[in-house]
Formats: structure tokens, C-alpha cells, sequence
């Protein structure tokens, strides 16, 4: 099942720092919402264990984070997969550009994920809310950590 | 079938005891939680019964007066509506105070899930868990109802916060909901044909002028209430009240049993026959 979401912040620091701390493993891994372990397996390349709890439904995907498309420091694209045992599997990818506004920098993403398995038969309705909200709070916490 | 710890303690204080083991779930009626782990979706690994806690399913009814009741005779209309967590959908449409005092609460209860469900599930476990598509979360948001745990008392506007979430805190436990009476009231459902999940539901209440609208089923994240309807409501409690009132689909659910815009014209149409049944 594939799921689309946007979104932009306004973060008031320069382009070069917001940039800098989106490359940053401690910073991503207080970020994405639930994420237990965030280890740098290369360069560009996390190992990830993130539990993800919708109401009733609770499961922790084992999976890895992948920074591509790398252009410091207009922006980058964030991807990762996930395997949630038997809940299914996750994969998801976002466009991060920054662009330069009198407040500081301006950071928009567009999002895309693909959901499987049990989780996504099952889960359905609920899942676009969801993969909204787990987005959205991953870059409100983002925007709250650099503020 | 994975292995848990299963409690089944008898006072509020126990199973709170219980609850700050690590990865701790309670049970009520368990019509969520039982088929999301044999789904394998959750596996607490403590699974703290509240069926032995005695003194959670009771219905209190104070205050009110006496009114003319529909088929003659009296009844005891309004008042304040004490209903304890762990009482059933069953309990609450079958109880003589709620149909008299509060008969749109009464009703919604009978139309929950089939019989098992409403035999087993509680007002507490369909709050807690805030299921966007279940029915007391709008009747606790229209009727201003509070939610009393073993900490504090949470007012609806406070308690409902999003999908499946609300602020109830890890190591609290709902105690007992208390509605007051509205003047009139009356819950509205298009129902999915299988599950009889609210598609869409509306709550509407009206309090000396005051009119609160609540809808489940059709947000994103959860119930909420429509102050136009409400205002409009509040100037003339007629169903011709809500005409050309619209609610914005971009923030509704569009899934496989329905679009957010048919979700968003039958929130119009459910609202209206709220009203008309209000009594």
C-alpha cells in the first residue's frame, strides 16, 4: 500500500547547520519517532531498530537508513526499509531540499511509503494518518531540537 | 501462541502494580486487544486482566426530574450519569437509567458492534484505546463528559488527542466517566454494514443554548467537534440549521469504504438526523 505526505518547516538556523545536523546519527536517531538504535554502519549508510506503536498495534522494524542524492546543502533524500517480522514491512523514501528565507532555512519534504504485509491488510484505515503523523513528528522534532 | 504473564488482580491498587511492569497491557472487554495479538500485530509481554476489579461496572444515576416518558407514565429525565469503566455496551443500552436519563447514550450503546462485542466490551477499553471509528469517543466530546482516572479528572475536550491516542498517562487507569444530562441529545451513525464501525457518526447535544456537534469515524485523527454546525445549531436546533454547512474533506479519512469528500457530505447528513432524533 503506498502512501504520499508533504510537509515544510521553517527552522531558524542558517542552511549549512540544518543540513549538517540532518547527516548527524544522534540527531536523526532522537528524531524519527520511536527509533530505540541508530548506529553508522558506512558514511551515508544506519542500521535502525524503530518500534512503531498505532493504538492496539505494536511492532519494531529492524531495518536501515540510507542517505542519497547528497547535495550539501541544498538537501538530500532519506530512505529506509524496514522488516516488522510478523507485522510486514515498511519502506519509505523523502526529498529534503532547503532553501535560504529571512527566518533562517526553510526545509520541505516530499515523502513516500510503501507498507506490506499484515500490518498494511490489516491496518488499512489507519495507516495514512499514521505515516502522516510519524512524518510530521519526525520534522517537529527536528524544527524543536535546532530551535 | 507466544508466552506473557497474565494478571487478574481484584483492587485498582494491584492492577496498577502490575501496569509498571515493562511492555504491560490492560484488558477490559478486550475487543481490540485480544484480536491485535492473536493477529501477532501486538505481544505484551504482561497482560493485566481488569475483570476481577470489583466495583468498576457499576451505572449511578443522581439528580434529574420527572418528565412524561414517551409510552406514558413517568420517567426521570437529566441528572448526572456515573458510569464505571469496565460496564459493558450491553449493560449501558440495557439500563433503565440510561434510557431514561440519557436515552442517545443508551441508543449508541446498543449500536455497537453485535451482540459478543456488546457483551464484552467496555465504555473504559473503547475510550482508552480511541479507535477513530468508535462511537462513545463522540457522546464523551458532545456531552462534555469527564473521564476520571485513578490520578485525575480529564475533561473530553482534553482527554481525546489524536488517532488511538489520549492523555492518559502509561500508569493511569480509567475509574468511571460522568456525563451530565444535556437537554437534548441524539447520536446519528452510517455504519459499516460488517463491522458496524461509525463510517460516519455524529453526536449532537444541546445544553440551555449551547449545542456541541462531535463526529467519529471521519478524522484523521479522530473525533472532533464542528463549531460551525455547533453556532448554527446554538441560533436554531433544526436540522435545516446545518444546510450548506460543509466540513473540509482534506483532513478526513478516505479508505476503502469510503472518500474523505463522501465522508464530508455525510457528516451534513448524519448531523441532521442527529437533531431530528434528539429527544
Amino acid at each position: 500500500m503506498a502512501l504520499e505526505m508533504s510537509g515544510e518547516y521553517v527552522l531558524p538556523r542558517d542552511r549549512k547547520a540544518v543540513y549538517v545536523a540532518l547527516n548527524d546519527a544522534e540527531m536523526l536517531r532522537k528524531c524519527i519517532p520511536g527509533c530505540e538504535e541508530l548506529t553508522k554502519a558506512s558514511d551515508n549508510e544506519f542500521a535502525a531498530v524503530v518500534k512503531m506503536t498505532i493504538g492496539p498495534v505494536s511492532a519494531r522494524f529492524k531495518g536501515k537508513v540510507r542517505l542519497v542524492d547528497l547535495d550539501p546543502p541544498n538537501g538530500y533524500r532519506i530512505e529506509g526499509e524496514g522488516e516488522g517480522g510478523v507485522a510486514g514491512f515498511a519502506q519509505g523514501g523523502a526529498k529534503v531540499e532547503l532553501t535560504e528565507v529571512p527566518e533562517g532555512t526553510r526545509l520541505t519534504y516530499n515523502a513516500e511509503a510503501n507498507v506490506g504485509g499484515k500490518i498494511a491488510q490489516l491496518g488499512q484505515r489507519l495507516l495514512a494518518g499514521s505515516a502522516k503523523k510519524i512524518a510530521d513528528k519526525f520534522f517537529a522534532n527536528f524544527t524543536a531540537e535546532l530551535s | 501462541m507466544y508466552n506473557f504473564e497474565f494478571h487478574r488482580p481484584t483492587t485498582v491498587d494491584e492492577a496498577l502494580r502490575h501496569l509498571k511492569a515493562d511492555e504491560a497491557k490492560l484488558l477490559a472487554g478486550g475487543q481490540t486487544l485480544l484480536p491485535t495479538m492473536k493477529q501477532r500485530l501486538a505481544a505484551p509481554k504482561h497482560v493485566v486482566d481488569l475483570g476481577g476489579v470489583t466495583g468498576l461496572s457499576t451505572i449511578d444515576h443522581k439528580g434529574g426530574s420527572l418528565v412524561m416518558g414517551k409510552a406514558g407514565g413517568t420517567v426521570l429525565r437529566g441528572g448526572t450519569l456515573t458510569i464505571g469503566a469496565l460496564t459493558t455496551h450491553a449493560q449501558v443500552a440495557n439500563s433503565n437509567e440510561v434510557k431514561e436519563s440519557l436515552p442517545a447514550l443508551a441508543s449508541l450503546a446498543g449500536g455497537i458492534g453485535d451482540p459478543a462485542v456488546r457483551n464484552r466490551g467496555t465504555i473504559g477499553g473503547s475510550i482508552a484505546n480511541n479507535d477513530p471509528a468508535a462511537d462513545y469517543p463522540a457522546a464523551c466530546l458532545a456531552l462534555g463528559a469527564t473521564v476520571v482516572t485513578n490520578k485525575r479528572e480529564i475533561a473530553a475536550d482534553d482527554f481525546f488527542t489524536g488517532l488511538f491516542e489520549t492523555a492518559l498517562e502509561p500508569d493511569e487507569l480509567i475509574l468511571r466517566v460522568v456525563f451530565t444530562a444535556p437537554g437534548r441529545a441524539g447520536y446519528a451513525k452510517f455504519r459499516n454494514p460488517a463491522s458496524r464501525y461509525a463510517i460516519v457518526g455524529v453526536f449532537v447535544a444541546e445544553r440551555q443554548g449551547e449545542v456541541r456537534v462531535a463526529v467519529t469515524g471521519a478524522g484523521q485523527s479522530g473525533v472532533f467537534r464542528v463549531p460551525a454546525m455547533e453556532a448554527a445549531l446554538a441560533k436554531k436546533f433544526d436540522a435545516s440549521a446545518v444546510d450548506g454547512i460543509r466540513v473540509d474533506a482534506s483532513d478526513l479519512v478516505s479508505d476503502i469504504h469510503a472518500q474523505a469528500d463522501y465522508r464530508a457530505h455525510l457528516i451534513g447528513v448524519m448531523a441532521k438526523r442527529a437533531v431530528q432524533m434528539a429527544a
